[in-house]
């Protein structure tokens, strides 16, 4: 029993960093229609930089400032340079745009960082484990979820409350009469670019407290691809609650299955409910079921 | 690519002034004119005579690749140029063909007169494309209920289950090689002849090459792929008309499953022990590369997109060579170098030439056959 709870406080609390970079999946694709399968690489480089910016002795806060700041930059650079002149285009060309993406991305961070694990030094947070009751959590894990929750917080206030946030969300709704009250098309492109790349910065930076930064920090990106399928691909909500959901899944998987399944279960488990809960409810939870007709 | 277009390109080749055509079978005969066939005939000379003789086996090695590199990638233009159901794991069905066929060679108790006759290799390609296109099928049954992305998402769970999981878990374990399966030399042996140089692994290449095109050209000129192509081009008015819409999408991951289940199971002669590190997700992504590089929704499309890519990347590896005497660290970060180039190419490709090569050599084809009235 106290294996259990562990595992789920432990998944809900991964699960949360998947949740915020579900969130920047969601909104390229709500707002501009991408399907972004770059998302991981997103991450490897928001990682990357603040890493850099730790290990030259900037606060850790600090660096994560800058990291958002080199995000924001590059997410707008990205959406002119590359997603800009393929509105209209097809879906599968989009697509491959961002595989594109992805390998160049990947390949530059490869190129500039390299291939070998590095830590946070000196960590960020301390090692020392927390109790509560009868349950221990990693300090980092219990930090990690407090941020993500945090930036989730300010997102959807963002969203809500400000200008530019209702003028996305009036874009993603209907692009037509958001662009006929005066709304600016390509302002929104560039912010939710902007958006998801700062997110997916703040995750990797997390996820890479937890085990140290790899490439494979890379993959644990891509996880977000389950956690938005499950809660349909252009819901808000649906991206919290997947990619919480993912991230119980995953730890449950790695905690029960392991001895049955050697060899990787943990990996591959959200794949692989991912395609048989497509079976069952083929547009995730809350994903809006297109009419088509011929 | 906007279809029209696609379509128009794809059917229409204008022929030269004075040739006209009086029924069917002549629109879709193989070689219109005496013109192309003796085109067609050089080009096979070159192929099987001129090439082996004058190319050393670092030009044929590079020309084995890119054949494996169009088997893989025909069955992905027939899913997604043909039928329209885009794939992101077809490494796994590459690597389930490869593993069968390894096993197969390895721990299959054949009887001594196939050994004799040296037909173990050709029937273990024959049963690891029938295996893996069966597997192709399993994978492609979420088709029926979900398109688009979510079909997607599903291919991608293929590959990481079959090539991360299954294989690496369980199948690499049988026999007890860990990791990687070796295959002695003279294992792999097609009649007479023991595989076992590049050129003979050039004509087994040229010869499943040329098998797998014509075949696959064959059956989108017939009703399958026509059926193909209207549930390409909108399903639901293909499902109106007819067509048994989850049948046919089937078929389509059977047949491609079934060519890259002869891909996997070719490269494991060139290959002297495999591994699951040859069938990575990359590997997957490169081959929708290499078709849309090449031009979605045409066979010689594939062709051209494979040449290119292979030896543009050669060429690249080529010119930074040199500069690995000033830079040593070039030559651990040249695959890095690779990927970002490959990437950059793809995007470069999507966004100035979206049709592809393909749509390239047809403007320049109709140019020539309409010279020097091009009107």
């Amino acid at each position: 029993m106290e294996l259990f709870l562990m595992t789920v406080t432990t998944g809900i609390m991964v699960g949360g960093i998947y949740a915020l970079v579900a969130l920047g999946w969601v909104l390229i694709y709500k707002c501009s229609g991408v399907l972004n399968l770059a998302m991981g690489e997103l991450t490897l480089i928001g990682a990357y930089v603040s890493l850099s910016f730790y290990s030259m002795g900037m606060p850790f806060l600090l660096a994560l400032l800058c990291s958002l700041i080199i995000g924001l930059v590059l997410g707008i650079l990205t959406e002119r340079i590359f997603l800009d002149k393929l509105i209209g285009e097809p879906v599968l060309t989009v697509i491959m745009v961002t595989v594109g993406l992805s390998f160049f991305f990947k390949g530059t961070v490869e190129f500039i960082w390299g291939t070998d694990t590095r830590v946070f030094t000196p960590p960020v947070f301390s090692m020392e484990p927390i109790h509560i009751g009868k349950i221990i959590i990693g300090q980092v894990y219990l930090w990690s979820f407090v941020a993500a929750i945090i930036l989730l917080i300010i997102f959807v206030c963002f969203f809500k409350y400000t200008r530019w946030g209702l003028a996305m969300q009036a874009t993603a709704d209907d692009e037509m009469a958001a662009l006929s009250l005066g709304v600016s098309a390509r302002f929104v492109y560039a912010a939710a670019w902007a958006i998801a790349f700062m997110a997916a910065g703040v995750g990797g930076t997390l996820l890479g407290n937890i085990n140290g930064l790899n490439i494979s920090v890379g993959y644990l990106g891509l996880l977000v691809l389950p956690a938005v399928v499950l809660g349909g691909l252009n819901s808000v909500p649906g991206a919290i609650v997947g990619g919480i959901t993912i991230g119980v899944l995953q730890n449950l998987c790695g905690a029960y299955l392991d001895r049955y399944f050697p060899g990787g279960v943990k990996e591959v488990a959200p794949f692989a409910f991912m395609a048989i809960f497509l079976l069952f409810k083929p547009h995730g939870l809350w994903g809006w079921e297109r009419i088509e007709r011929v | 690519m906007t279809n029209e277009r696609r379509e128009f390109f794809m059917s229409t080749t204008w022929l030269p002034c004075g040739t006209y055509h009086q029924n069917y079978v002549q629109d879709h005969a193989w070689w219109q004119t005496k013109f192309i066939k003796a085109k067609m005939i050089l080009l096979l000379i070159i192929l099987f005579v001129i090439i082996p003789l004058v190319a050393d086996p670092y030009a044929l090695s590079i020309l084995n690749l890119v054949g494996y590199t169009i088997l893989g990638a025909i069955g992905v233009q027939l899913l997604i140029g043909f039928c329209g159901q885009v794939t992101l794991g077809h490494a796994a069905f590459i690597a389930v063909g490869a593993y069968t066929s390894t096993l197969l060679i390895l721990e299959f108790p054949w009887p001594k007169i196939l050994m004799d006759w040296g037909l173990a290799y050709p029937i273990s390609i024959l049963i690891a494309a029938i295996v893996s296109g069966a597997w192709s099928v399993l994978f492609g049954l979420p088709c029926a209920r979900v398109k688009g992305f979510y079909l997607i998402l599903t291919t991608m769970a293929a590959q990481f289950i079959t090539v991360d999981f299954i294989i690496t878990g369980y199948v690499s374990q049988i026999g007890g090689r860990g990791q990687a399966f070796s295959l002695p030399p003279g294992t792999i042996k097609v009649g007479p002849w023991v595989i076992d140089s590049d050129l003979k692994v050039y004509f087994m290449m040229l010869v499943l090459v040329i098998v797998c095109v014509i075949g696959v050209l064959n059956l989108i000129r017939s009703r399958v792929g026509r059926a193909w192509i209207a549930i390409r081009d909108n399903d639901i008015s293909a499902e109106v008309m007819g067509i048994n819409v989850i049948k046919y999408k089937l078929l389509a991951f059977y047949v491609a499953g079934f060519i890259g289940g002869v891909a996997g199971a070719f490269w494991i002669s060139n290959l002297a022990a495999i591994s699951p590190e040859h069938f990575p997700w990359f590997w997957s992504l490169w081959l929708v590369g290499v078709i849309l590089i090449g031009g979605v929704g045409s066979i010689h499309g594939t062709i051209f997109g494979a040449v290119f890519m292979v030896v543009v990347m050669e060429m690249l590896q080529l010119a930074v060579m040199p500069l690995a005497d000033i830079y040593p660290k070039l030559l651990v970060d040249f695959l890095f170098i690779k990927e970002a180039v490959f990437g950059l190419a793809i995007c470069v490709f999507m966004i100035f030439e979206p049709n592809g090569l393909a749509y390239r050599w047809w403007q320049m084809k109709n140019y020539f056959n309409l010279w020097p009235f091009s009107y």
